[in-house]
């Protein structure tokens, strides 16, 4: 917007009062935050002018490597959501995946669909949830005999490959949605222990609501969607991660919820997950 | 003018249309948080629900008002009929379209993001989509202000601009460059995001372009009602203005102050250093200068117009008042909240003092005060003041008017004041359900009971501003009085150039920025602190199709 011609005659001292204005406030809220904050520290000795600058930035002037021995590395999987991760998931080749899955159907039945309680539904899982288990099995992070032997067989190629055939699998697990219709009885009123901990956790033993990453509902990257599993076998899930011989959730957090819980609560969220036609261990039933 | 009028008005009426529901939405949220039981206590419900009130109050209620009343003003304060109508209305479509978007997915439980949207939750591309669809619309309007302005000035060389379109063309450029940190984010991190084009987020990006809006929008939705101050309540008091010199300046001062500070809202974000986050409280402080020196001029237009009117002494003048008038009885009540919110507001903005209420519901307390509290409240009364005025349609019962402002009101303030208590003894906000058996918990619990009464008032009093707006629409037409703007006490011949246009101002204002902001967005260009989208919102094969 131009000035006005006729004002424009008019005494303007607003310039010089604004750029002046400007000039100050920046040299003094600049002198202040990087010269004078950022400098002194609370039980550690004051900053010289350039490291408090960085200090103020918020990065560091230190830039020579650290002296200090570094802990041993144990974490709980190789597995992290880098772009790199998550493209090669998504690069899965399922009709590769299809002949690959000829070794799972003796336990995870035909085409993923699982009859036996002891053994995971595999069709319709995320696949990010797939692959990361077979590296786990794979490095030993996840412990089994028969799917260490099994992951160690494939690549991370094939794994990403049989992992993209199982999810597109129909008639296992139900596809994930972020669909939930509001229903009352989801808020810790509920007395179904199975729901109330599903829908609304227990804040006073740090225990999130299930569904908050399991479904129904929301789902987060790497949690596998527990509708229609087998009740059997979720409850005893949550009993290795309760005694800790399964140990293989990136951030503990499953370690730490499930220690929480009793075992009648592990049988509830079995329940109440579970799909109800699943029938107690039918030995080698037909393919 | 007819077209004009008709502008106006159906901008107003999305705006007390969407109103209504969002706050029953309220109303239910606090209920749902309370230790009384709730109808549909599902805590997806609840984070939906605080998704829609939160995006309907933010975005859709206060665009669609300042829209309408920028609208308004424009027709009456420069008494011709608006330039560029067509791209008005087509404005006025996108924007609702955007509306319709972003509430079905919300409701279809696609979104629970919250109105702020923080990354690495993720949304429906769709909620993106309407958002932006939205706030995108909304910048046509600040074209057509900024143009209706620039060519009455060529057309009258050498005059002053209307202090009422000077201000309205504040808040359009205040709105612009506000918008500009949620549409870049929108564009560039969220949308690509949602739409499966990247794997990965910035999450700390995405936060700190949201702040650039996430303050600044405050003060867009607080100028309609500073207009008011300054331009409509000396005139329903029976007075003029202090000065009109001193409302240019507030006004200038909102649009330079206000944008770059948002910062404050990331002050226990570990993405930015102490020395920035510093610079930004600094910063924060000058926006106290226009809100003291507009307290300390609508008093002394108040004070002339008691006087004017016989009041007599020291405070005989605040009695003689006409607080009968809707809009006089509504700049008390919001002097009142702004002054207490205010205050809040100092704890909030400074950096030391932030840390004791970061994330508690103080915060949310703080803002329903402010803005639901004394901006709304003005915005009531904009809407008594201006419909009749554009239908010609009297309003029914001023008295009416006046029990839903002290209703809204008591409401708010039996509502904020628990609730800022509450926050101190550290409630977390954005929480569906607390744990009242936990005995630190439900030492809370009485408060948030209060809390709840104050939000069913709230609601009467939502309901009876609809009872009252409808009323009169549906009443005969009888001629009405024009919309006259109060005159200064020395209406200026002339102005210097730098306060009548923005030239200079936008200026210092990019300095400003690329001062506070230059840095913190920058630095992400080079750190690599990109993290996986969290939220599973397709199965990952489907990402590998592409």
């Amino acid at each position: 917007m131009k000035g006005a011609h006729g004002s424009s005659r008019l005494h303007n001292p607003w310039p010089t009062i604004g750029w002046g204005m400007l000039a100050g406030v920046v040299a003094v809220s600049g002198v202040l935050g990087f010269g004078v904050l950022s400098r002194y520290q609370q039980n550690a000795p004051t900053l010289g002018l350039w490291n408090a600058i960085c200090r103020g930035l918020g990065i560091s002037a230190d830039t020579t490597p650290s002296t200090e021995a570094q802990p041993a590395l144990r974490t709980p999987t190789r597995i992290a959501w880098t772009t790199a991760t998550l493209e090669r998931i998504a690069s899965g080749n399922a009709q590769h995946g299809s002949f690959i899955a000829m070794n799972c159907t003796a336990c995870h039945g035909n085409g993923g669909v699982s009859v036996q309680t002891q053994f995971p539904t595999l069709a319709g899982m995320d696949a990010a949830v797939i692959y990361k288990q077979l590296d786990d099995y794979r490095s030993g992070k996840r412990i089994s005999q028969v799917m260490g032997a099994m992951a160690q067989a494939l690549s991370g190629e094939d794994s990403a490959d049989v992992a993209a055939y199982f999810a597109a699998r129909p008639g296992g697990l139900p596809a994930l949605s972020g669909y939930r219709i509001p229903e009352s009885g989801r808020s810790l009123r509920e007395s179904d222990p199975g729901k109330r901990l599903v829908y609304a956790g227990d804040p006073q033993r740090g225990i999130p609501p299930c569904s908050a990453c399991h479904g129904p509902g929301g789902f987060k990257l790497g949690a596998p969607a527990l509708q229609e599993q087998h009740a059997a076998y979720i409850e005893r899930q949550l009993g290795e991660f309760a005694q800790g011989s399964r140990q293989n959730d990136i951030f503990e957090q499953m370690r730490a919820i499930a220690k929480e819980l009793t075992p009648e609560e592990m049988h509830a969220l079995g329940a109440f997950y579970g799909t109800r036609n699943s029938q107690p261990a039918v030995a080698l039933a037909p393919p | 003018m007819q077209n004009s009028s008709r502008l106006a008005l159906y901008h107003y009426w999305v705006a007390f249309a969407a109103f209504l529901p969002a706050v029953v939405l309220g109303a239910w949220q606090m209920l749902m948080r309370s230790p009384l039981p709730a109808p549909l206590d599902d805590s997806n419900a609840y984070y939906a629900s605080v998704t829609l009130h939160g995006s309907v109050m933010a975005y859709v209620v206060t665009t669609f008002f300042a829209m309408g009343f920028g609208y308004a003003v424009t027709a009456t304060s420069l008494e011709r009929p608006i330039r560029g109508v067509a791209a008005a209305w087509i404005g006025f479509v996108i924007c609702l379209i955007g509306t319709a978007m972003v509430a079905v997915i919300v409701l279809a439980g696609r979104a629970s993001v919250l109105y702020t949207f923080y990354p690495p939750l993720l949304a429906s591309a769709w909620y993106y989509l309407g958002a932006f669809l939205l706030i995108g619309g909304s910048m046509i309007w600040v074209v057509v202000m900024i143009y209706n302005m620039a060519a009455w000035k060529r057309d009258n060389p050498g005059k002053p601009v209307p202090l009422p379109m000077f201000a309205i063309t504040a808040t359009a450029l205040l709105w612009a460059w506000a918008a500009s940190g949620v549409i870049i984010e929108l564009l560039g991190v969220l949308l690509p995001g949602a739409f499966g084009l990247t794997t990965q987020i910035d999450a700390g990006l995405a936060r700190t372009l949201f702040s650039v809006t996430l303050h600044a929008i405050v003060y867009f939705w607080l100028m309609p009602a500073y207009i008011a101050f300054y331009t409509l309540v000396p005139q329903a008091a029976g007075g003029r203005l202090y000065s009109d010199t001193m409302g240019r300046l507030t006004f200038i001062m909102f649009l330079v102050f206000s944008l770059p500070v948002g910062m404050h809202h990331l002050f226990e974000d570990p993405e930015h250093g102490a020395g920035l986050k510093f610079i930004q409280s600094f910063l924060t402080f000058f926006v106290a200068l226009p809100t003291l020196l507009t307290v300390f001029s609508i008093c002394a237009s108040l004070e002339i117009a008691g006087r004017a009117r016989g009041g007599r002494g020291l405070l005989g003048w605040i009695a003689a008042l006409p607080w009968n008038e809707p809009m006089v009885l509504a700049v008390g009540l919001s002097l009142v909240m702004l002054g207490l919110g205010g205050f809040g507001g100092l704890i909030n903005m400074s950096y030391a003092m932030n840390g004791m209420i970061h994330n508690t519901s103080w915060v949310t307390a703080h803002f329903h005060l402010i803005f639901g509290g004394a901006v709304v409240i003005m915005y009531f009364a904009i809407a008594y003041e201006m419909w009749p005025r554009i239908t010609g349609k009297p309003l029914r019962s001023k008295a009416l008017a006046c029990v839903q402002l002290w209703l809204w009101f008591a409401g708010m303030m039996i509502t904020t004041v628990p609730w800022h208590i509450t926050g101190l003894m550290g409630q977390p906000r954005r929480v569906a359900v607390f744990d009242y058996s936990d005995p630190f918990v439900a030492s809370m619990g009485p408060l948030v009971i209060v809390s709840v009464i104050g939000g069913a008032i709230l609601l009467v009093s939502a309901i009876l501003l609809i009872v009252i707006l409808v009323r009169s629409q549906l009443g005969e037409r009888r001629l009405e009085a024009p919309l006259r703007y109060a005159l200064a006490l020395n209406p200026p011949k002339t102005v210097p150039a730098s306060l009548n246009g923005f030239a200079l101002w936008n200026a210092v204002l990019l300095v400003l920025k690329l001062f506070a902001y230059g840095y913190p967005i920058g630095q992400f260009f080079v750190l690599k602190s990109k993290v996986p989208t969290y939220e599973v919102v397709q199965p990952s094969t489907i990402v590998g199709a592409r």
